[in-house]
């Protein structure tokens, strides 16, 4: 579904991506792991051309993404993106933040947008919270909206970028399983994340990022149980 | 001190007739201003460098001359440029408007810097097009946050209008010192317009408030 081929990164002299290269199926959900200052969310955001890759393609589907030519806009919008920190549109409120981008990308009517949205809301939880604005809320709950705003598109990949790394403790569960429940429905799923509990027990496979570079591909239980790197041997350490 | 306000009592309705005057020529320019300060501030934050040197000169130009001067070569110059006097409502409101977009391109710029980066990258991620990003979720954000300034501009507006006295509008300064002319009592009629001008600073002050809480009701 995704082809990532040769993938650099550079911010003027420093390199963040030095030629990344690797595959994810439909219905894939990817772990991607490492070090901070990896690369891992340059990494992710490449794909919905958040960062403009310095060299380097990728496909999504059979289109080249990394092209001039390419319409981003109309690729962004079967890529749904979660951020650290949630990014939700404060002035509006948790329904309308859902809303707003099916009415007005997809013209979709607000009859169709707001049923929609009310059955995002109940999938994660918040259908008491539709006329509350995003300040009244918890991180986690947050970052569910987060999610749900996205789904509301309905992407065909979702992309997660360290979406538990700002919340509260007590709050990251709530998150990770809408997001399990999420994998269990067959999204193609690619986590920035430093939840090695939660990569173990969902991801399909593990990618592990240092300098730039992608170190080591495999999967979970094998990563985390016998790692091939001495990078990753000293991560897993340091972390586990 | 003695106060004369007998004599120049009959005058005083006089004097209030100049409040349409003031409130027309500040609701157009307020209004010009502000669509123009828009446009000239995503000039400022584009991309493009020569868009950003022409806002940049627009802004320089306007805030580099005095008002009451630009009023004059608007008015006093229009024959020369457009080969037709152009009426001194028509003067007033291009350079009070004109002018005030330099200023209120400058508020507008500062807030749409202040609208933190991640909400331009949840639009963006969504597919939302650059213009809908700007006018649904960039702007109002950044309008919320410059309200006071905006409202500050629009109160300089107000005072700064009686400059247009100066091409022979009947606004509400003008007025009042016609008034003085005729009695021969300067004081009592321009104390009565500055007493005008404090009422509508002070009631634009209270509408400035009320907005703002109304905006303030997602925090």
């Amino acid at each position: 579904m995704i082809k990532i081929d040769k993938l650099k990164k550079n911010y003027g002299k420093l390199e963040v991506l030095k030629g990344i290269s690797t595959e994810i199926g439909q219905g894939e959900v990817l772990a991607i792991i490492g070090p901070s200052g990896s690369g891992k969310s340059t990494f992710l955001r490449c794909i919905n051309m958040l960062e403009t890759p310095t060299d380097g393609q990728i496909w999504f589907k059979d289109q080249i993404i990394t092209e001039k030519k390419t319409n981003i806009m109309k690729v962004r919008e079967n890529v749904g993106m979660v951020f650290q920190h949630f990014h939700l549109f404060p002035h509006k409120t948790v329904l309308e933040n859902l809303t707003y981008a099916p009415m007005k990308v997809k013209k979709l009517s607000k009859a169709e947008a707001v049923n929609q949205a009310r059955e995002l809301l109940k999938k994660v939880g918040l259908a008491d919270k539709e006329s509350s604005y995003p300040n009244r809320l918890s991180g986690g709950q947050k970052q569910r909206v987060a999610i749900a705003r996205a789904l509301a598109m309905n992407p065909e990949v979702m992309l997660f970028d360290e979406p538990t790394s700002a919340l509260d403790p007590e709050m990251v569960k709530e998150v990770l399983d809408v997001m399990k429940s999420l994998a269990h429905t067959g999204m193609t799923m690619l986590i920035v994340t430093h939840e090695m509990g939660f990569a173990k027990e969902v991801a399909d496979r593990v990618l592990f990022l240092d300098e730039g570079l992608l170190v080591e591909e495999s999967a979970p239980e094998e990563f985390f149980s016998n790692p091939k790197s001495q990078r990753a041997k000293d991560f897993l350490e340091k972390v586990l | 001190m003695n106060l004369d306000f007998e004599t120049i009592r009959p005058s005083l309705p006089y004097i209030m007739e100049g409040i349409p005057t003031t409130l027309k020529v500040v609701a157009v320019a307020a209004v010009i201003g502000f669509i123009l300060g828009i446009l000239l501030s995503i000039l400022k934050i584009s991309r493009i460098k020569p868009l950003n040197w022409i806002a940049d000169f627009y802004t320089s130009i306007f805030r580099g001359t005095p008002l009451v001067l630009q009023l004059m070569l608007i008015y006093f110059g229009s024959p020369q440029i457009l080969g037709i006097q152009i009426e001194a409502f028509q003067a007033a409101f291009l350079a009070f408007g004109l002018n005030s977009a330099a200023y209120i391109s400058e508020i507008i710029r500062g807030g749409i810097l202040a609208v933190d980066k991640g909400q331009r990258e949840a639009a963006l991620a969504l597919g939302v097009p650059y213009s809908s990003m700007m006018l649904n979720i960039i702007l109002p954000q950044a309008i919320k946050n410059i309200l006071p300034s905006l409202v500050n501009e629009l109160i300089s507006l107000t005072k700064e209008s009686a400059v247009v006295t100066i091409i022979g509008l009947g606004d509400i300064m003008r007025r009042s010192y016609i008034v003085g002319g005729e009695t021969y009592k300067f004081f009592e009629p321009i104390l009565f317009a500055g007493l005008i001008y404090y009422v509508m600073v002070m009631v634009l002050t209270i509408l400035g408030k009320v907005i703002e809480r109304r905006m303030r009701r997602s925090d």
